[in-house]
């Protein structure tokens, strides 16, 4: 189909690199890794720019590549026998706590604790404010899989925050 | 929405990307869209490589059409040659012939 959108990829990095980076490092929890996730994704965007019919739809794509590629860094590193949450966490904090907020940081640390799936979720919803609906289209996933990923996710991350946040939130 | 949730999306605000994040980008992008010398050596190469192999298809064809037509052209030769001696046998005989009429 045709479609008279003339995408400029400087102003789309411009534009998505901030939300691309963010979830990249919110999946794997590690800056260097976080980086070269949302060159790559960026890079392939430009192989694929004539595919692209708007502005959204470039940004679902960013979304969708960035969460596949993190997914996929996470299974290579499991593969190859990384201790990963003792690694994630030792790398997450680095820079984190420069920029995030103390609370802030301290809920990045433990969203790094959950299960990929939940985690995926919960930054979709949270980070990017998407519906059950969308997150399951950017996924690829069932509806009622998202769904009971948010909602266990969710009560996990409750959970841990009541015992280890006790000073920062409330709600939990 | 509860305090924990909007705690949780407060907390998980996008992030700046490290410095120089565009550039280091733009600069892998420039050496993804101009080939790799090497991959210009392997482009010549297998061109030179397409070039002598038509070139050889070429001659080979030529030089077996030469051949046929060699052959060909002693076949007939010996045809000639067969046919020849035939009309000189036939005319020998008819001059004997003609000579024993004739006593």
């Amino acid at each position: 189909m045709a479609h008279d959108w003339q995408p400029d990829f400087e102003q789309l990095v411009d534009e998505h690199q901030s939300m691309v980076f963010s979830l990249a490092l919110r999946m794997t929890g590690d800056h260097g890794l976080a980086e070269e996730i949302a060159q790559d994704a960026f890079l392939e965007l430009d192989r694929n720019l004539g595919k692209i019919e708007s502005a959204a739809h470039a940004c679902f794509w960013l979304r969708r590549v960035t969460m596949s590629r993190s997914t996929d860094a996470m299974r290579r590193r499991k593969v190859r026998g990384v201790n990963l949450w003792v690694e994630m966490e030792d790398h997450h904090g680095l820079g984190v706590e420069e920029q995030a907020s103390p609370l802030g940081a301290r809920l990045e640390e433990l969203l790094i604790t959950l299960p990929e799936p939940q985690r995926a979720a919960l930054v979709l919803r949270y980070q990017e404010d998407l519906t059950p609906e969308e997150i399951a289209v950017t996924l690829g996933a069932p509806l009622a899989t998202v769904k009971s990923n948010l909602q266990r996710g969710l009560k996990l991350l409750r959970i841990k925050a009541a015992t280890h946040l006790k000073e920062y939130v409330r709600g939990a | 929405m509860d305090d924990f949730e909007r705690e949780l999306r407060q907390a998980f605000e996008r992030r700046p990307t490290p410095p120089g994040f565009k550039s280091k980008l733009m600069r892998k992008r420039r050496a993804q869209r101009s080939p790799h010398p090497a991959v210009l050596w392997q482009r010549l190469a297998a061109s030179i490589a397409l070039a002598a192999v038509v070139a050889a298809g070429f001659a080979w064809r030529q030089h077996e059409e030469r051949r046929k037509g060699e052959a060909a052209l002693r076949q007939v030769m010996i045809a000639l040659r067969i046919t020849n001696r035939a009309l000189d046998n036939m005319n020998k005989q008819r001059a004997a012939h003609g000579r024993v009429n004739q006593n």
